[in-house]
């Protein structure tokens, strides 16, 4: 999937002043890239990948999956690329907490359609390459912070998606596990050939990723 | 979550008493009503008689004047258009335990023994065993089931009534609260018992063929000043506002509850969709369908309407039952075989649809508020 944004802007309005969260961000996101786009708390990262995610619509500008205008597509239709073409992973994890490791990871598949045994095997499978083979059965608050971590990216690639957008997704955990998420995502970017792009502060994120972005108070600074 | 679990178990509840509460009152009204419509079987077609001051209320003449039984009967029969005049007593309330009863619970009836059929239509004896009594002046009575399974009566026990001693010649089998509750004997034994000599308060009064009733009503009425005479029409047409009155109340009552428990599960629900924003605006995000989360939280809904309402069926048929009881102290025991006309099958299916739209109704506001989620607005207030 090829990602590209034109002047991408977006405003809230904050009493009686208007803040740009993302300010005229243009960037370009090639197939089975690992991209990295860091700044600081308040930058506008967060904003910039929900419009890229497609999880929110841009005051100005445009996002163009695969040279196609996402504003004119229909709500179902972004709902659509959200579910089959891409893969989500949040810094706070987002896990459901009702539900076990398992059940997590075969939420997309099930939202997909697939069949309940399609759904189990993919989920096992998934759970054994991130390293929880043992702990598929447990509940989210049963899992420490890395596992609960690996879970969301095995739920992320549950539906083979073309491109993996995570939000900070080493921000609440110690360093060595944060290594392993990193590697996981790397794994996933070299192997599925699944575009990896990551909003992060870490340093080890932006060793490995192909492209890196910086952002600072909504504006796309410089392209490393 | 211990939270959440706590709050959806109060909400079970809470439907549960509602659902119950409605189940009860229903029932109990719906009971009386049935009772105070099925008495127009008795005397159906023919024209009843009684004093003027008397309130009738279907069959039953409540308070009133005695009327001098030969007296009112020969001027009766003296009218043309008349065939058959049947004088009645009918006591109540009875008292056979001493208890003060709320409602009359007993009632005693004396009758001519040639005119039993006339009044009480062709009603069975239990096992075909037993007969009618035959002697005008003999002490032998019927019972019905009700009171004879209430007190062990069986054919040939002895009953004491305001010092008499009456035999059970039979104990008649119907299905009718009033005549389940009745003890009939012979009018003269009914007149000794209760110390009424020569007098009744009924005289049912049957016409003879293409008389019209109104016309024979306003005749009796103009000949003897002291009675009123009415057709089974102006008896249907004297209870039907009241019973309509008390429908009404009942179905407001049942409302208001029904309403406060929408009210209730849409803050439940609204309280559990708040705190899983994060849960919905995930889902949201994952590319969940736009009804996704709506039918999530409706069904949800609509579970605490099932699970409650069946919970309230059985509080609310063991609330029916007590209420019976202690309305007309016979044993709860007893009520247990008749459960389904106390609290009828249809009438809990009713109220468990009621349940489940409302609840189900209840979760559609909250349920829109979780559809418009966005994991970008969650996040973001988060912060």
């Amino acid at each position: 999937m090829r990602i590209k944004t034109a002047d991408l802007t977006k405003t809230y309005r904050m009493g009686p002043s208007q803040i740009a969260a993302v300010n005229r961000v243009s960037l370009e996101v090639d197939e089975a890239t690992f991209v990295a786009i860091v700044g600081p708390s308040g930058s506008g990262k967060s904003t910039l990948l929900n419009l890229i995610g497609l999880n929110d619509t841009p005051t100005q500008g445009k996002v163009l999956i695969d040279d196609a205008d996402a504003s004119l597509l229909s709500a179902s239709e972004r709902r659509r690329i959200r579910l089959m073409r891409m893969g989500f992973v949040f810094q706070t994890f987002n896990l459901m907490p009702t539900l076990s490791a398992l059940e997590n990871v075969e939420l997309p598949m099930a939202l997909a359609g697939a069949s309940q045994k399609a759904q189990r095997e993919r989920s096992a499978k998934l759970l054994e390459t991130v390293g929880l083979t043992g702990r598929v059965r447990h509940r989210p608050k049963e899992l420490s912070m890395g596992e609960m971590q690996r879970v969301a990216i095995a739920r992320a690639l549950a539906n083979r998606p073309e491109v993996i957008i995570a939000d900070e997704p080493t921000g609440e955990l110690d360093s060595k596990t944060a290594k392993e998420i990193i590697s996981l995502l790397f794994e996933a970017n070299r192997e599925e050939k699944t575009t990896v792009i990551v909003a992060t502060h870490d340093e080890k994120v932006v060793s490995v990723a192909n492209k890196t972005y910086i952002i600072k108070d909504g504006n796309l600074e410089t392209e490393k | 979550m211990f939270r959440r679990k706590v709050r959806t178990s109060l909400s079970i509840i809470g439907v549960a008493l509602a659902t119950a509460f409605v189940i009860a009152v229903g029932a109990t009204t719906m009971r009386y009503t049935t009772v105070i419509k099925e008495m127009s079987v008795l005397f159906s077609g023919q024209i009843m008689v009684t004093s003027s001051n008397a309130v009738v209320i279907q069959a039953i003449p409540i308070g009133g004047s005695m009327l001098p039984q030969n007296y009112t009967d020969r001027k009766i029969q003296d009218i043309t258009g008349v065939d058959k005049t049947v004088p009645v007593l009918f006591v109540t309330p009875m008292s056979l335990t001493g208890i003060i009863q709320t409602v009359p619970v007993n009632f005693t009836m004396g009758i001519p023994v040639e005119d039993w059929k006339t009044v009480i239509g062709p009603t069975p004896l239990r096992g075909n065993s037993g007969h009618f009594p035959t002697n005008e002046s003999g002490s032998e009575v019927v019972v019905g089931a009700s009171l004879a399974d209430q007190y062990n009566w069986t054919v040939d026990s002895t009953v004491f009534l305001n010092s008499h001693k009456l035999t059970v010649a039979g104990i008649l089998e119907t299905k009718l609260a009033l005549l389940n509750r009745c003890v009939l004997m012979p009018l003269k034994l009914a007149q000794r018992v209760y110390n009424y000599p020569g007098s009744v308060n009924i005289i049912a009064v049957k016409p003879a063929q293409g008389i019209i009733q109104k016309n024979l009503t306003e005749t009796i009425e103009a000949k003897m000043d002291y009675v009123q005479a009415l057709t089974e029409d102006e008896r249907n047409d004297m209870v039907q506002p009241v019973l309509a009155q008390v429908e009404t109340w009942d179905v407001g009552v049942q409302s208001v509850v029904l309403i406060m428990s929408l009210i209730q599960v849409m803050a439940v629900s609204a309280m559990s969709v708040s705190e899983r924003r994060r849960d919905f605006a995930t889902l949201d995000a994952m590319g969940a369908p736009l009804n996704y989360v709506f039918r999530i939280v409706v069904l949800e809904s609509t579970l605490i309407g099932v699970l409650g309402g069946l919970l309230g069926i059985c509080f609310g048929s063991l609330a029916s039952l007590t209420l019976a009881s202690l309305y007309t102290s016979i044993p709860i025991t007893l009520f247990f075989p008749s459960l389904f006309e106390i609290v009828p099958p249809l009438y809990v299916a009713e109220i468990l649809l009621a349940a489940m739209f409302v609840c189900c109704a209840g979760g559609i506001l909250p349920a829109l508020n979780a559809m418009r989620m966005r994991v970008s607005e969650v996040l973001r207030a988060d912060y």
